[in-house]
Formats: C-alpha cells, sequence, structure tokens
C-alpha cells in the first residue's frame, strides 16, 4: 500500500488550468456512476406507473416504502438476506483462523514444502472455477447431503472459505512478512513459546491487514454466485445473488418494478454502507494481494 | 527446531487441506475427466470410458461451442482493450495531482463492490430500457431522435450492450492496480525527467508506460482470469438458453452438464470438463505470453 505522498501543494491556478481536461473527465464518470445508482434508488421509492410515465424521481403520490416491505415480506428476500448474513460472517471468521496461522508459518520458517505451497496458492487464484467445479459436485452429491438443510448450509460456508483460502493466506503472508522479528525474538528470551507468541502477541499486531482482508472476503462472499447457484439448491438455502436472480426472472411476468428496485437495493445496501466507512481499507485489500 | 516442526504443521494443516479439497484434487479429476465419456456428473468412475481427445475434437466441431469462444475472445479483445486504456486513462489523472483523489478513486471503484446480479439489473433494466431508459432519456435531451429509438437490447445490439456493462463495472478495479503501480514510481524520476526537459507526455509515454511493465502484466492476467469466468452477464442478458449472441463457453458449459434448459441437447459431463481444461489453458497461454514478451528488464525504482 502506497504512502499518501505531498502534503497540498497552495492553489496554483497555472498548475490547476493543465488539470481541467483530467477533472472533467473524472466528473462526467462520477456522474454517471452516481445517477446510475441514484436512480435505481429513487425509483425504488416510486410506484411502477411513475416510472414507466418518466417521473420517477418527482415522487408525486409520494415515498412508497411499503415497495421494500413487499420485496423484504414475499418472495423470501428476508431469507436470502439472512443466508447471506450468516454464510459472509461465518466463512470470513473462519478464513481468519485457518488462514492466519497458514500465512504466519509460511512467512516465517524456512522449510522445504514452504515454496511449494506459496506458488500452489499464487496459482490457484488465477483457476477457473469451472475447473474445480465437476469434481466438487460429483463429490458433495455422493455424500447425500444436499437434502439436509443444515448440512448443506455448512457445507456451502466450507466452499466459500476453501474458495477463498488462497487469496487470504497470500494476502496475510505479504502482511506478516512486515512484521519485524524483533518481537519473537524478544518473547522467545522470556520463554514465551512460539505458538503462544503467535496467538498473543503477533495475532493482535496484524489486527489492520485482518480487517482489511476480512472486509474484501466479506463483499466477495456476499456477491458470490456461480458455487451458490449450484449448491444452494432451494429457496431456504440461496443467498441473495442467487435469490435477486430469481426474483428478476419472475418479476418479468409480474411486472412490478418498484419492488424489483426496491429487492436490488436491499442486496447492495449491506455492501454500499460498508463501503462509505470502509472504502479506503477496501481499496488497500485489493491492491494488496496482487505483487505488481 | 522440533517444536517448530509440530507448530508448523498444525498451522499450516487445515489451510493445506481445504486447498489440496478445493483446487487441487479437483483440478486433477477435471483434467482426467476431459478424456473421457461421462454422461452424468455424479457417475462413479467405473461408467466412464476412456475416449482419449475425442472430447476435444467434438467441441470444436460443434458450432454453438465455437460460437461461445468467439463471443469470449470478443469479450476478452475489446474489452480488453476498452477497459485498459480508460482504466489507466483513469489512474493517470487520479495521480496526476487533481484534487479530492480519495473521493474520485472511491466512486470509481464503487460498481466492483455491488453484487453483479444488482449491477446487470440497473443497467438492463434502467440504462437500456426502451420505456424510461437513461440512454433513451440522454439522447432525446441531444434531440437525437434516431440514437434514441434504438432497442438495446435487440439482437443487433445486445452483445455491445452487454459488453459495455460489464466494461464499466470492471475498469474500477483494473484502474486500482494501475494506480498502486503508477504511486510506486518515485516522484523524484519525474522531477529529474521535467529538470531535464522532457515533456508531460514523454514522461507518460517512455517512462510511466516502461516502468508500468509489471502491472500491466498483472492487469492482462487478473482480466482474462475474470472474462474466463464469464458467465453471470451472459445469463443475465439472454432471453433464450442458448443465445448465440451472448453465450460463453462457461453458460454452455452450464447447460452441457448441469442441464438448464431442453435445448441443448443431452448431459455430457466429459464435455463440461473438456471445456474447464480449454478455458484454463488459455489462462495459461496469455500469462505465458505477457511474460515472455514483457520482461521485467530489473528496472529500479
Amino acid at each position: 500500500m502506497a504512502k499518501e505522498r505531498e502534503p497540498r501543494k497552495p492553489f496554483n491556478a497555472k498548475r490547476e488550468a493543465k488539470l481541467i481536461p483530467g477533472y472533467i473527465i473524472l466528473i462526467l464518470w462520477v456522474l454517471f456512476t452516481v445517477v446510475l445508482l441514484g436512480w435505481v434508488f429513487g425509483a425504488s421509492f416510486s410506484t411502477t406507473k411513475e416510472i414507466y410515465k418518466g417521473t420517477a424521481l418527482q415522487f408525486q403520490s409520494g415515498f412508497h416504502f411499503e415497495n421494500y416491505v413487499k420485496a423484504w415480506n414475499g418472495s423470501h428476500v428476508s431469507t436470502y438476506f439472512l443466508n447471506s448474513l450468516i454464510y459472509s460472517l461465518s466463512s470470513c471468521v473462519l478464513l481468519i483462523v485457518i488462514c492466519a496461522p497458514a500465512a504466519y508459518v509460511l512467512s516465517r520458517f524456512k522449510f522445504i514444502a514452504n515454496k511449494v505451497i506459496q506458488t500452489g496458492f499464487a496459482s490457484a487464484m488465477g483457476v477457473p472455477v469451472i475447473m474445480i467445479i465437476l469434481p466438487l459436485f460429483s463429490l458433495i452429491s455422493g455424500m447425500g447431503i444436499l437434502n439436509n438443510v443444515i448440512a448443506n448450509k455448512a457445507l456451502l460456508i466450507v466452499l466459500y472459505v476453501g474458495i477463498n483460502v488462497p487469496y487470504t493466506t497470500i494476502f496475510l503472508l505479504t502482511f506478516f512478512s512486515n512484521i519485524s522479528r524483533t518481537y519473537e525474538e524478544a518473547a522467545a528470551i522470556d520463554g514465551c513459546p512460539p505458538k503462544k507468541t503467535f496467538w498473543k502477541i503477533i495475532f493482535p499486531m496484524a489486527q489492520s491487514g485482518l480487517a482489511t482482508v476480512t472486509i474484501f472476503n466479506f463483499i466477495n462472499i456476499w456477491n458470490e454466485y456461480f458455487i451458490s447457484l449450484i449448491f444452494a439448491n432451494s429457496d431456504s438455502m440461496k443467498p441473495v445473488a442467487v435469490g435477486l436472480y430469481g426474483m428478476i426472472n419472475s418479476m418479468k411476468y409480474t411486472g412490478d418494478w418498484a419492488g424489483m428496485f426496491a429487492a436490488v437495493v436491499i442486496v447492495f445496501l449491506p455492501t454500499f454502507i460498508l463501503y462509505i466507512f470502509l472504502s479506503e481499507k477496501i481499496i488497500g485489500g485489493v491492491t494488496g494481494g496482487i505483487k505488481g | 527446531m522440533k517444536k517448530n516442526k509440530s507448530m508448523i504443521i498444525t498451522f499450516l494443516a487445515p489451510a493445506v487441506i481445504l486447498f489440496c479439497l478445493i483446487f487441487l484434487y479437483p483440478i486433477i479429476r477435471t483434467l482426467i475427466m476431459s478424456f473421457f465419456h461421462i454422461t452424468g456428473v455424479t457417475d462413479p468412475v467405473d461408467k466412464w470410458s476412456f475416449i482419449g481427445i475425442e472430447n476435444y475434437i467434438n467441441l470444436f466441431q460443434t458450432s454453438l461451442f465455437r460460437t461461445s469462444m468467439m463471443n469470449l475472445l470478443k469479450i476478452w479483445f475489446f474489452g480488453g482493450l476498452i477497459v485498459m486504456s480508460i482504466s489507466l486513462l483513469l489512474a493517470v489523472i487520479l495521480t496526476s495531482g487533481i484534487r479530492g483523489k480519495k473521493f474520485f478513486r472511491a466512486i470509481i471503484y464503487l460498481p466492483n463492490i455491488v453484487s453483479a446480479v444488482a449491477l446487470a439489473t440497473m443497467w438492463l433494466q434502467y440504462v437500456y430500457s426502451p420505456k424510461f431508459g437513461l440512454l433513451k432519456n440522454f439522447f432525446e435531451m441531444l434531440g437525437l431522435e434516431s440514437m434514441s429509438k434504438i432497442q438495446w437490447l435487440d439482437n443487433e445490439h445486445k452483445f455491445m450492450a452487454l459488453l459495455l456493462a460489464y466494461c464499466f463495472g470492471m475498469v474500477g478495479y483494473h484502474m486500482l492496480i494501475w494506480t498502486s503501480g503508477i504511486e510506486r514510481i518515485s516522484p523524484e524520476l519525474f522531477e529529474a525527467a521535467t529538470i531535464d526537459g522532457a515533456t508531460k507526455p514523454k514522461q507518460f509515454r517512455y517512462m510511466t508506460l516502461t516502468l508500468l511493465k509489471g502491472v500491466f502484466k498483472t492487469n492482462i492476467t487478473m482480466w482474462s482470469v475474470s472474462s474466463v469466468a464469464f458467465f453471470l452477464w451472459s445469463q443475465l442478458f439472454s432471453s433464450v438458453t442458448a443465445d448465440t449472441k451472448t453465450i460463453t463457453p462457461m453458460v454452455y458449459m452450464y447447460s452441457k452438464v448441469f442441464g438448464a434448459g431442453n435445448s441443448v441437447t443431452e448431459h455430457d459431463a466429459g464435455i463440461g470438463a473438456a471445456v474447464g481444461v480449454i478455458l484454463s489453458i488459455f489462462v495459461v497461454l496469455v500469462f505465458t505470453v505477457c511474460n515472455k514478451t514483457l520482461k521485467d528488464d530489473d528496472l529500479e525504482f
């Protein structure tokens, strides 16, 4: 993560003038993004009739919060939402518990398999999901747990965790390498065993890295689509992404556009709110896992 | 040292076991499956029959698969061109010392954190809508009657509409990779160049671009990885199961193995595995070509 350089330079008209084309491009791009998201957000409080008349954002008949109530209660959105929440949160916790120790060991100790594991994990980030999905499917349906709701949910969590192990480990590995070894040396002199040193001293020190990768994992798992499509067969197990897809397809027949936009907002709101507060951390998480 | 050994094993075991279970074993098995005739994906091994490379030959003789590969290549090439140039342009602007850099950067990256289903729905149901769409209203405002009447989602324009919407969602991610690369170049280099009389465009051409080779490699690789997995957007933009305008290999494989629809003949898991292998080879190929042609010249910066 690059440091922010240069303190703000004093206003210099000539220098700023050169930047004007840049500002124009940025503002146009941002404007489009804001209009796109803003309109959908606005339309979700409107009515289907007004959307069709093109007066969605004038709210002539007031704000229709009932779109949200309808979307939340009807068509299983609340179930999808809670499912996604459970999947994302538990996967994130498990990922940290599994990957932090692994990354630490890989960053600190020299042993034969070290390089092999690192290379394996790094290459796994480039493996298309289509390359692993078929054996996983036959393995899992062979276990015969796709009919049991609890087992199926646990299975989805295992899959989300497994898929994200390589990225999370590689990200944390870079992070741990940057923590000085002097802490362990001091702890060892005081007679603290290495495992305890990790959990009591190094792990808390890595908080900011752990937080970054967790937020990033949360967003990834929240938005995950293909794995869920294949392994979440019934409405009681679907996460929001797959659920929303089904809803949009049925909206084509019922024609409730305002309700559909409300559902879209419900789906993207959690990650959006996270983003508003933590955008710097999330952006750090994107570039942190990749060595340019 | 003995203590360390037990620690290394206990700390690594869960991650490595998961890795073997979810990546290593499936990859090897998919590779093997691609050389067998397998009807159902859950068929036991004794029902498989070895047929060599027949699955691959078969695939390339199927016109629907060839169409899907062409679509993928078009997405990869044209989409890559669009995304790489726009994201590089935005990254250069963002690092040129403008005010509100963090704000702009955050908004440009925003589409990437929105669920792709939600984002695609916004494009489909709002931007391209023939009734109340953003494009329709925009062109009407400009008085371009003919442009405002374009049906963006008809067969003629569908692919372009899909590509544009997808690219919009991807620009933010690649912009971040460029930005982090540009920021790692020491500002002193540019100062020195300015003192020596190099103009800004020249600095960009001879310094930024040369020093960004490594980042370019990362960008191309990541772009290839994500285009190969092109599935959801294609599903959302197509009205029928095997829409030749938008079908991608992944969609083809999905219908071949999991049989979403009816039109695409019988199930065949061996063929599905072969599609996976072909796509993986594509990624490896791109990666290798990038590594060969864009050698890091051991430039220190």
